[in-house]
C-alpha cells in the first residue's frame, strides 16, 4: 500500500466512486442497478462525504479558525460476498483526509470473513476474523459512514477522531452470539486483537512529541446489548483492554506499555418521531513505563442526545457531550503548564444539527457547536495554542450507495 | 312415531349443515383461494417452489433484519424489499415486522458498514417483486392482498 504515490491511489479511488455515482444515480434503485453485473450474493456499496468547517478559534480538521476548512473528506468503499448462506467475506477500503488527524492514505479499514456456526429462527453464532470494527458503544463500528451517525462529528468526548483509526478496527477474530425472544434480542460480542496504532495525533500524544513506534499488543473487547421488541429500546455495555508498547527513538525513558480501559454504558428510545440516546464512559488509561514511574488517570465521558423528525426528510438534533481527562482533576488546575493550558483538560460541547435528505442517498447536515474546553482538539493542529472558548459551524453534503 | 322427522326438513337443515361446513371448510383452506385474501391486508410471499408453509414472528424478524440467511432446508434465502419512501414497505414493517421503516434501515445501514452482513434488495414496484419471487428461488417478499397472484405463495406467520 505504500508503493503508489498517495495521490494516485486517491485519484483511482475518486473515479470508481465518480463512476459509481453517474452508474447508480441515473435511478433512484441504486443497489438494483449494480445488481444488473453482480450476482444477488454479491453487493457493493460505498460512501462520499465532504465537509466545509469553520471555526471562531482553534482548528479542527484543517485550518479552520477564522476561515473555511475543507479538508474533511471520507471516500470509501465496500463490497460483500455471501459465498455460501452462512459464510460472508467482506471488506472496505477508505480514503479520509480530516486536517493534520488523517492525511489521506488508502487503507484498509475492515477486511473479514463471517462464519455462522448455529442459525435458527431465534439464535445466531458466527465467528469472524480478519481486520474487523471494533463493537465501542452505539457508534464506533460504523463511524465513517455519515449516513449512520446521527450528526456530522460523532459525540467527541467517547468517539474522538483524534484518535479514530486505534478506535476503528483492529486485527483478530471474534465471537459473536444473538438469542431472540419475544421480549427482546439479547447479543454478545467478544474479541481478541491487536490493535491499530497509525494514528498521528495518537502517536504524538504517547511518546511525547518525540519520534519512535507505537505498537499494537494482545487486546480483547467485549460489548453486550439487549434490544427491544420493535427496536424502541437499546442497552449496551462495553468494555476492553486495549494493549500497546511504545518505544522513542530519541527519549530513553520514554518507553512501556499504554493500557486503556474504557468502559461504556449506552442506551436508546425510539419513538416513531423522535429518539434519545445517552452513552457514558469511564477510560482508564495507563502509561507503564520501564524505568520510571507508572502515569496513570482515569476519565470520564458522556453525552445526552435527542432527535427529532420533523418530516420524512428532516431531522433536528440537540446534544450535550461532556469530557474529563482526568477525574482527579476535572477543571486542569494541576495540569504542567508546559504541556498544555487548564481548559485542555476538559471539553463542554452543546451541539445543534439539523439533516434533510435532499435524495434518500444524498443527505445535506448543518450542525453548530459551542464549545467551552479543548479536551477533544488534536493538539498536533493546533501547535500555535488553544482558545477556551470556541465555536464550530459545520455543513457536510454525503451521498451513500 | 313420535320421532318421527319429516324428511324435507331433514333434508333442509342436512343442506344448511353441508352449506356451513363447507363454509367452515373453505377458510380452513390455504388462502391461496381469490376469495379469502384481504385486499388491503400485507402478505409475506415466497417463490412458489419453496416447501417451508410457515415462520415464527421472530423468525420473520431475522429474515428482513438480514440475520437468518437460510430456510429450514438449508437453501439461501433472497429478501426482496420495496424503497424505503413506498406506502406499502412502511406499513409492511409497522404491520408485520412491528418496527419503524428507518429502524430497520438503520439496522441494514449498520451491518453493511460495519462488514457484518448485507442490505435486502430493494426494487421499485410490486410488478418487480411478483416477478423476482417468481423467478428466484429462496426468495421472499410483501405484497398487498389485492396483488397477489398465482405465481406466488404465502407464508404463514405463528
Amino acid at each position: 500500500m505504500r508503493h503508489l504515490p498517495t495521490h494516485t491511489k486517491r485519484d483511482f479511488l475518486i473515479g470508481c466512486c465518480v463512476s459509481a455515482f453517474a452508474f447508480s444515480a441515473s435511478s433512484p434503485a441504486q443497489e438494483l442497478q449494480l445488481d444488473k453485473w453482480l450476482p444477488d450474493s454479491m453487493q457493493v456499496h460505498g460512501f462520499l462525504s465532504q465537509g466545509f468547517i469553520h471555526t471562531s478559534d482553534n482548528n479542527f480538521f484543517g485550518h479552520s479558525d477564522d476561515s473555511l476548512s475543507t479538508d474533511f473528506r471520507e471516500l470509501g468503499l465496500n463490497s460483500s460476498w455471501s459465498v455460501l448462506p452462512d459464510l460472508q467475506l467482506a471488506m472496505q477500503v477508505v480514503w479520509r483526509d480530516a486536517g493534520q488527524t488523517d492525511e489521506g492514505d488508502l487503507r484498509i479499514d475492515y477486511g473479514l470473513a463471517s462464519y455462522n456456526l448455529l442459525s435458527t429462527e431465534s439464535s445466531l453464532l458466527t465467528i469472524r476474523a480478519g481486520r474487523v470494527p471494533t463493537p465501542l458503544g452505539f457508534y464506533n463500528d460504523t463511524r465513517d459512514v455519515a449516513s449512520t451517525r446521527p450528526s456530522i462529528f460523532l459525540p467527541q468526548s467517547i468517539y474522538f477522531d483524534a484518535n479514530r483509526n486505534l478506535a476503528l478496527s483492529a486485527d483478530g477474530g471474534y465471537l459473536y452470539g444473538e438469542h431472540r425472544t419475544d421480549i427482546g434480542d439479547f447479543s454478545f460480542n467478544f474479541g481478541l486483537v491487536i490493535p491499530r496504532t497509525d494514528d498521528p495525533d495518537f502517536k504524538s500524544v504517547i511518546l511525547n512529541g518525540s519520534s519512535g513506534s507505537v505498537q499494537g499488543d494482545t487486546s480483547w473487547v467485549a460489548r453486550v446489548e439487549y434490544e427491544s421488541p420493535g427496536d424502541r429500546v437499546r442497552l449496551g455495555v462495553t468494555y476492553a483492554d486495549f494493549l500497546s508498547d511504545f518505544h522513542s527513538s530519541s527519549q530513553v525513558w520514554n518507553q512501556g506499555s499504554f493500557h486503556f480501559n474504557p468502559l461504556i454504558l449506552s442506551a436508546q428510545y425510539n419513538a416513531e418521531k423522535w429518539s434519545l440516546t445517552a452513552e457514558y464512559a469511564l477510560r482508564h488509561t495507563r502509561l507503564d513505563y520501564l524505568n520510571v514511574n507508572d502515569v496513570s488517570f482515569t476519565g470520564q465521558s458522556y453525552y445526552i442526545q435527542g432527535a427529532y423528525h420533523f418530516t420524512d426528510k428532516l431531522e433536528g438534533l440537540v446534544r450535550y457531550d461532556e469530557l474529563v481527562w482526568d477525574l482527579d482533576d476535572q477543571y486542569g488546575y494541576r495540569w504542567p503548564a508546559q504541556l498544555g493550558p487548564q481548559f485542555s483538560r476538559y471539553a463542554r460541547d452543546w451541539t445543534f444539527g439539523l439533516r434533510y435528505e435532499i435524495l434518500p442517498s444524498l443527505m445535506l447536515s448543518a450542525e453548530y457547536h459551542h464549545v467551552n474546553g479543548t479536551g477533544w482538539l488534536a493538539r498536533l493542529e493546533n501547535p500555535q495554542g488553544e482558545t477556551r472558548n470556541w465555536d464550530m459551524y459545520a455543513f457536510m453534503l454525503s451521498y451513500n450507495f | 312415531m313420535k320421532n318421527q322427522v319429516p324428511i324435507l326438513k331433514i333434508t333442509r337443515n342436512h343442506a344448511a349443515l353441508a352449506i356451513l361446513l363447507c363454509f367452515l371448510a373453505d377458510r380452513a383452506l390455504p388462502d391461496s383461494l381469490p376469495n379469502k385474501i384481504n385486499p388491503n391486508g400485507i402478505y409475506v410471499v415466497v417463490n412458489s417452489a419453496n416447501p417451508q408453509r410457515n415462520i415464527s414472528q421472530t423468525g420473520l424478524n431475522a429474515i428482513f433484519n438480514m440475520r437468518l440467511r437460510h430456510w429450514n432446508d438449508e437453501s439461501p434465502i433472497t429478501v426482496y424489499v420495496l424503497q424505503d419512501e413506498d406506502p406499502l414497505h412502511k406499513t409492511f414493517c409497522k404491520q408485520k415486522l412491528h418496527v419503524f421503516p428507518h429502524q430497520i434501515r438503520k439496522g441494514w445501514n449498520r451491518q453493511v458498514f460495519s462488514g457484518t452482513g448485507q442490505a435486502p434488495l430493494a426494487i421499485e414496484t410490486k410488478e418487480d417483486m411478483i416477478k423476482r419471487i417468481r423467478e428466484t428461488p429462496g426468495a421472499i417478499g410483501y405484497l398487498s392482498g389485492k396483488d397477489l397472484t398465482a405465481d406466488v405463495k404465502i407464508l404463514d406467520i405463528e
